[in-house]
């Protein structure tokens, strides 16, 4: 009777089913730290851009949806006028190595120069050790991170989803009105959307 | 220096428009020989992609673009809704999309009018699909077909394809039951088989694109009924009031899909 009792008392107590915490950037959270070498070199973190407002733009070069966006000027005009404004701007690449928009170091300023781009730094993150840790899912994919380090944007960088430079210039931009509200102390009002692009090249 | 402009060549070319991307034939097809006044018309636009390369579902999931048809019509025609066999899951470290491998037909009932103006017609299809491998290309191209008009019509050369095309379609059948519920980071699709199907493997498409995450694996487990399907959420994406999509399971050795549109629970 009594070791009835005790079996009746004993239960199996369930793990809290949540999801495993996936180090994945999500809205309205603090983003995730992140170091990288940049192509100059330079080894970059987030927390050394502690106080300033950042965007994360995932790229790979031999997308054509990253082509829309800089064949039009739309990301180098994006790229001047936010860093004019004291926005840090980071590109990243995390194409593995043998994946298309693979580059090093050399062959990313020459692709930036000759595109005009004007990040703050462009990232390489060949382990895809950043990208994993913000769920980049496309190129472009972009992110942007207020002044206290609070993830407010992640999504698509317009609600055009194509490969047509056309599309540009009627798209709505999500990442210029994300950084209109937050450098001016808003909210910002749309703070997701649908990413769009060529998927990040992982190591597979 | 020759790598960097290899590099530099490469993202030019993928900048230039891509007049034919050589990796899918489109076709369009008709099932019957002749169009029949009254009657609907059933035809289908074919890719077929090189080995490797794959085209998108209605919707691609992480990556990609669906794949687009825009009809041109004899006056009077009138076209429904795409119709999509069910996809497969295309994965690459977390990113997951849906689409094809190999060839699909999407299927399309065009609708007659009882006194067509012609004694032919000509049919029309403005095709837009992204195409991948390892790169992506855009690809658009524009096909055609002419058909008699005849009161009687037979099968056309591709009627065995849309069969085996129309075995694709996920069906709407109510012996199957559905329920959804979110639960902590997940969409809990809750599936009550037919009495005696037993289900060896599911997996879920949505057809929403921001609901769940198209990366993470999707958990099975068994219930007293049936099973369900743990789905994770994206958590950046949109909550919606319906969960829809389709669901392919394997069962007794054969492939089943079923269309699911359910109130999710909160």
């Amino acid at each position: 009777m009594r070791s009835l009792a005790l079996l009746s008392l004993s239960f199996v107590s369930l793990p809290a089913l949540v999801s495993p915490a996936a180090a994945q950037a999500v809205v309205g959270q603090k983003a995730p730290a992140f170091t990288a070498t940049d192509t100059a070199g330079r080894t970059r973190s987030l927390s050394e851009f502690q106080g300033k407002v950042v965007v994360l733009e995932w790229w790979n070069p031999q997308c054509p949806f990253v082509g829309k966006h800089y064949g039009s000027g739309n990301m180098q005009r994006l790229q001047k006028e936010w860093t004019g404004k004291g926005v840090v701007w980071l590109t990243v690449d995390s194409s593995a190595p043998g994946q298309q928009g693979h580059v090093d170091a050399a062959q990313a300023n020459a692709l930036m120069r000759e595109r005009g781009a004007s990040p703050t730094a462009l990232l390489l993150d060949p382990d895809g050790t950043v990208g994993r840790a913000y769920g980049a899912r496309t190129t472009p994919h972009m992110f942007v991170i207020d002044t206290a380090g609070t993830l407010v944007y992640a999504g698509g960088i317009d609600d055009k989803p194509s490969t047509d430079r056309e599309d540009v210039a009627t798209a709505h931009n999500y990442v210029a009105a994300a950084l209109t509200e937050v450098t001016s102390g808003r909210k910002v009002s749309t703070a997701t959307s649908r990413p769009y692009g060529c998927g990040v090249k992982y190591k597979s | 220096m020759a790598a960097l402009s290899v590099a530099l060549a490469g993202m030019a070319a993928a900048a230039r428009a891509q007049p034919t991307p050589p990796h899918t034939k489109v076709s369009l097809l008709a099932e019957t020989d002749a169009v029949r006044p009254g009657r609907p018309l059933h035809l289908a636009v074919r890719l077929q992609m090189e080995p490797g390369w794959h085209t998108y579902w209605r919707n691609p999931g992480d990556a990609g673009l669906p794949t687009r048809v825009r009809w041109t019509l004899p006056s009077g025609f009138e076209a429904g809704e795409v119709r999509w066999p069910y996809p497969q899951r295309f994965t690459q470290g977390p990113v997951g999309s849906y689409g094809y491998a190999r060839e699909v037909l999407l299927l399309d009932e065009v609708r007659v009018p009882a006194s067509p103006v012609n004694h032919e017609v000509r049919i029309g299809a403005h095709v837009d699909w992204l195409e991948c491998q390892e790169a992506c290309l855009p690809g658009k191209t524009d096909v055609s077909l002419v058909l008699p008009v005849r009161a009687a019509a037979g099968p056309g050369p591709d009627a065995a394809a849309f069969a085996e095309a129309r075995g694709r379609l996920p069906v709407s059948d109510p012996a199957w039951r559905f329920g959804a519920a979110t639960a902590a980071g997940d969409v809990v699709l809750t599936v009550t088989p037919p009495p005696g199907t037993t289900v060896s493997d599911a997996s879920f498409f949505p057809v929403r694109p921001r609901l769940l995450d198209h990366g993470k694996p999707q958990r099975l487990e068994r219930t007293a009924g049936g099973f369900r399907l743990l789905l994770p959420r994206d958590p950046n994406g949109t909550l919606a009031q319906h969960l829809d999509g389709v669901l392919v399971a394997q069962s007794g050795g054969r492939t089943r899909a079923l269309e699911v549109d359910v109130a999710l629970a909160r």
